[in-house]
């Protein structure tokens, strides 16, 4: 941890739940995701000082801004926290260059409307724009001033709720960009809020998943992704892949697994579903009901090279064109409730076809296994 | 034309407003903004004096303000204070009748800050002080101003608490709405009707102001 990292856990217990314990080192991002009601915002919220929470400690770099046991609570105001809210929170009443300038106030009137215009020209806001009052403002341009304000604060510590939610799929590539940009030369922790897991995991080195004011799960991207603790998380993270199985227990090659496959309703259930060997974490009992999901990474179709992979004869039952991605719905063996999605880009989605017949192979390497919850 | 009786209620309607004006504003941003038991009581209560018929509202005031009361001789006799029929007590009976005329809109105006740009001002630096003249000012404006007309026309206009607390002593207490009366009784109906029109007038123009500014600002010029 470098000396201006994020240390933080804070509890509360009414009048919502909150559990939630992470840290950000400097220049890295942290991404809360979750469903709405999930606390994320509150979250965010304590983390400004605009919420205190029951107990808790919230330390940047070396100052401790809230110690329950300390009695320690600094205000927002003087907490030097940059924050761009969900539908950015502008002044109706004053230009871009006055809502940056809010942040500036205890500078000069003079200095503060220069350096107010530094960092409007650093977000790249036209001078045009920059005398404009916000609802004369696109989302896009809007939302370059409510981070243009929340930097002109010189923020020790960056907090983003949802900034990207109110614009249009074209200017979020765009504010992306720029937020790549800005994030390892600004040195600070940022900690960002979002539903989207696709924004999240493109932006963020870890993950908070939160559901119900707790975190089910923290870490990398890549490790949620490819081993969700539970199948809330999974489902939290929008896993399209996931199956019930039962677990056989070791298999004969050391450090793996037996794993039958099991349809997705009672109906479907084949007492001799084919059976699968994976990873076994020795976390599982013999004979118990799991979850188990396969990221897109891991399934091929009509060829693979992976010796490892499983191979099943497949009946596409469905293939949707949605511009650059085709997504596709196989029925595996011609057992009901066997069905695995497909996304697929670049030339070859063309050949797939409604009806078509054709090998898919499951990497097992990649089958990751849970706990049956539900 | 009672240019005295017009003058005394320009000055009562002054008066009342720079007093009020400040009480209201904070007391409007307070009902806003804070949730604590028996917030709905003390609404009720501010709403009172507009249910109330002016003349029960100036009884009222008379006997628990008048010399005979308690806090009427103690205000007297300590710091030589004579409300009921004297232009003082005008003022408080002015004050305390237009309560819900300033509180009422300013509290309405403070409700309809989101939130959000509050945070905003603290996060970005702000002090309670500057978040309110820089953020909760700017935008309540329309609804202070239109409280602010309320107030000065109502008390322009009112007779019956003014009639009951003031009485009808010329340069004093005697008030344009009681000289309209006044003049009616005599039979001057030239002069009265000069002064009503007069009143008409002035009410029509700064309720056209408010308005006209609330919708100034309200107003959102085109792309």
């Amino acid at each position: 941890m470098s000396n201006a990292s994020l240390i933080f856990n804070i509890h509360q217990s009414l009048p919502m739940k909150l559990e939630c314990a992470a840290n950000c080192d400097a220049g890295d991002l942290l991404a809360i995701v979750g469903t709405s009601g999930a606390g994320k915002t509150s979250v965010l919220r304590v983390l400004a000082g605009l919420m205190k929470p029951e107990s808790g400690r919230i330390q940047v770099g070396n100052e401790v801004w809230f110690d329950s046991q300390e009695h320690i609570f600094v205000p927002a105001r003087d907490r030097h926290v940059g924050m761009v809210f969900q539908n950015y929170a502008l002044m109706p009443h004053l230009d871009a260059i006055h809502n940056v300038a809010l942040s500036l106030m205890h500078l000069p009137k003079h200095e503060r409307l220069i350096k107010a215009q530094q960092w409007l020209n650093h977000v790249q806001l036209s001078s045009d724009q920059q005398v404009r009052h916000p609802h004369q403002l696109s989302g896009g341009q809007q939302q370059r001033v409510a981070i243009a304000r929340a930097l002109a604060r010189e923020p020790k510590l960056l907090l983003l709720d949802e900034p990207f939610s109110a614009v249009d799929q074209m200017t979020r590539q765009d504010l992306y960009q720029l937020m790549i940009d800005m994030r390892k030369s600004l040195g600070i922790p940022i900690v960002l809020v979002t539903h989207d897991l696709r924004e999240a995991s493109l932006m963020a080195d870890q993950l908070v998943v939160m559901d119900d004011g707790v975190v089910l799960q923290a870490g990398s991207p890549g490790i949620i992704h490819g081993s969700p603790r539970n199948a809330r998380v999974a489902d939290l993270l929008g896993i399209q892949n996931r199956f019930q199985g039962e677990w056989l227990g070791p298999s004969s090659t050391p450090g793996y697994g037996s794993l039958r496959w099991i349809g997705m309703s009672s109906t479907d259930a084949q007492p001799d579903g084919p059976i699968l060997t994976v990873r076994d974490k020795g976390k599982i009992k013999a004979g118990q009901q799991v979850n188990w999901v396969i990221p897109g990474d891991g399934i091929e179709l009509w060829h693979s090279e992976n010796l490892n992979a499983a191979q099943f004869q497949a009946t596409v039952i469905q293939a949707q064109d949605l511009g650059e991605i085709t997504m596709a719905k196989l029925s595996c063996s011609d057992l009901p409730g066997y069905i695995v999605n497909v996304t697929m880009t670049g030339k070859k989605r063309g050949r797939i076809k409604e009806g078509e017949s054709l090998p898919i192979f499951l990497d097992q390497n990649l089958i990751h296994v849970m706990p049956f919850k539900y | 034309m009672d240019w005295q009786a017009l003058g005394l209620s320009l000055k009562l309607a002054g008066l009342t407003l720079l007093i009020l004006l400040p009480l209201g504003i904070w007391v409007g941003r307070m009902l806003a903004y804070s949730n604590f038991s028996g917030k709905s009581f003390i609404e009720a209560l501010i709403v009172l004096p507009l249910v109330l018929p002016p003349t029960v509202l100036g009884y009222y005031l008379l006997v628990s303000l008048g010399g005979a009361s308690g806090l009427g001789s103690w205000l007297k006799e300590v710091l030589g204070i004579q409300l009921s029929f004297s232009f003082m007590g005008l003022l408080v009976a002015s004050m305390i009748f237009n309560i819900p005329f300033i509180v009422q809109p300013t509290q309405r105006a403070f409700d309809n800050v989101p939130k959000q740009l509050i945070d905003a001002g603290a996060v970005s630096g702000l002090s309670a002080w500057q978040t309110f003249l820089y953020i909760e000012l700017p935008l309540v404006w329309p609804g202070v101003l239109s409280a602010a007309v309320l107030t000065f026309v109502h008390t322009l206009g009112e007779f019956g608490v003014v009639l009951m607390m003031g009485g009808n002593i010329p340069g004093e207490t005697k008030t344009i709405a009681i000289s309209i009366y006044d003049r009616v009784q005599a039979f001057d109906f030239e002069s009265a009707d000069r002064m009503s029109l007069l009143l008409l007038l002035l009410s029509l123009s700064a309720v056209a102001v408010s308005f006209f500014a609330a919708a100034k600002i309200m107003r959102k010029p085109k792309r």
